[in-house]
């Protein structure tokens, strides 16, 4: 269990498509565990998705816990190869990501979704997420695609420089 | 290295940046920031460029006056000092807290400067500034979005009153709301 570091940009792991983890296992379990452990190094973090530490596998951490923009709220959410059931109404709103430093951007996202994947437990899980929380979700499911915001914004005026580091 | 400021303006076609541009290549330079777009069927650009020794301005204006000729444009090269903290590529971040204002209403001179100086007052710092005027020539609507950097100990409440007895003053609407962005 270790905070690890977070690639940035340019890195070209963070452009590839991740691959399925199939199975829980125990290197999962400490893949999930690192996830959870370089979030919350960071203040203001609601999520982290593992190619961001460097490893190319689909598996992220979410937490909106207390966040004012949440509704649905699961706590800390790690999934495996998750994939998305259902997903409605499009909701736009400035994202930054750890990996993109010094730029934010508005991206427009669904704003409900049917999310699901495996849990830790390697149990099938489907979640119901609005809002915030689905906001994250995408994401993150972004960041096991190769995809980053920057690739989502909505127009070049959209994107700004990020002024405040909390 | 040392940095200039270029600025070009010119009736809107192909081929300004491209133009534009290659002079920097040529001579070595790597542009560390710009923001183009057109103002009025205008394109205007303003960058500015890291220049390797041995490169003056005057060099570059020089080589700039081809292009300049070739597509009407306006241009000036000027050697900036260097800015704490400017360097590196990337912008460091600026203090403060960022706020959207946006500021719309009928068309009439003043409302830039008239908002802009009641943000200097307040010691805000304007970080960016876009304005368009649109509805028909009948009734043109003039929107402003600025982004602004409140300094620490500003009461956002009390500015925004400030702001929307401004606005009224000048016939306008105005919202002032935080732009913060969550990191995910």
């Amino acid at each position: 269990m270790a905070v690890r570091p977070v690639l940035e940009l340019p890195d070209p792991i963070l452009k590839q498509r991740s691959e399925e983890v199939g199975r829980v296992d125990d290197a999962a379990r400490v893949l999930a565990a690192d996830l959870v452990d370089t979030m919350r190094a960071t203040v203001a973090c609601v999520g982290l998705a593992a190619p961001q530490i460097g490893v190319s596998l689909r598996a992220f951490v979410i937490d909106v816990t207390g966040h004012r923009k949440a509704r649905s709220c699961h706590g800390e959410l790690v999934l495996f190869d998750a994939e998305i059931v259902a997903a409605h109404g499009p909701e736009l709103a400035r994202e930054g990501c750890l990996s993109v430093p010094h730029l934010t951007g508005d991206v427009v996202r669904a704003s409900s979704l049917v999310v699901r994947g495996l849990t830790v437990d390697g149990v099938d899980r489907v979640v119901e997420v609005d809002a915030f929380e689905a906001r994250a979700v995408l994401h993150e499911i972004d960041h096991l695609d190769g995809y980053l915001f920057l690739d989502r914004v909505s127009s070049h005026e959209a994107l700004f420089r990020r002024k405040v580091y909390r | 290295m040392a940095h200039v400021a270029v600025t070009a303006v010119g009736a809107d076609r192909p081929g300004i940046v491209a133009s534009v541009t290659r002079v920097f290549v040529e001579h070595g330079c790597n542009l560390e920031d710009s923001s183009m777009t057109i103002l009025r069927g205008l394109f205007a650009m303003m960058l500015v460029v890291d220049v390797p020794a041995g490169v003056r301005a005057e060099d570059l204006e020089a080589a700039l006056a081809g292009p300049a000729a070739d597509l009407d444009l306006v241009v000036a090269v000027r050697l900036v000092p260097e800015v704490a903290g400017g360097g590196g590529g990337a912008d460091a971040p600026a203090g403060g807290d960022p706020w959207a204002v946006s500021v719309y209403g009928a068309d009439r001179p003043g409302i830039v400067h008239g908002i802009a100086d009641l943000l200097a007052g307040q010691g805000v710092n304007i970080t960016d500034l876009s304005t368009r005027v649109v509805g028909g020539p009948d009734r043109p609507v003039y929107a402003m979005l600025l982004e602004v950097s409140l300094p620490a100990g500003i009461d956002p409440e009390a500015l925004g009153r400030r702001l929307t007895t401004a606005a009224a003053d000048l016939g306008v609407d105005v919202s002032l709301h935080p732009s913060d962005a969550d990191i995910l």
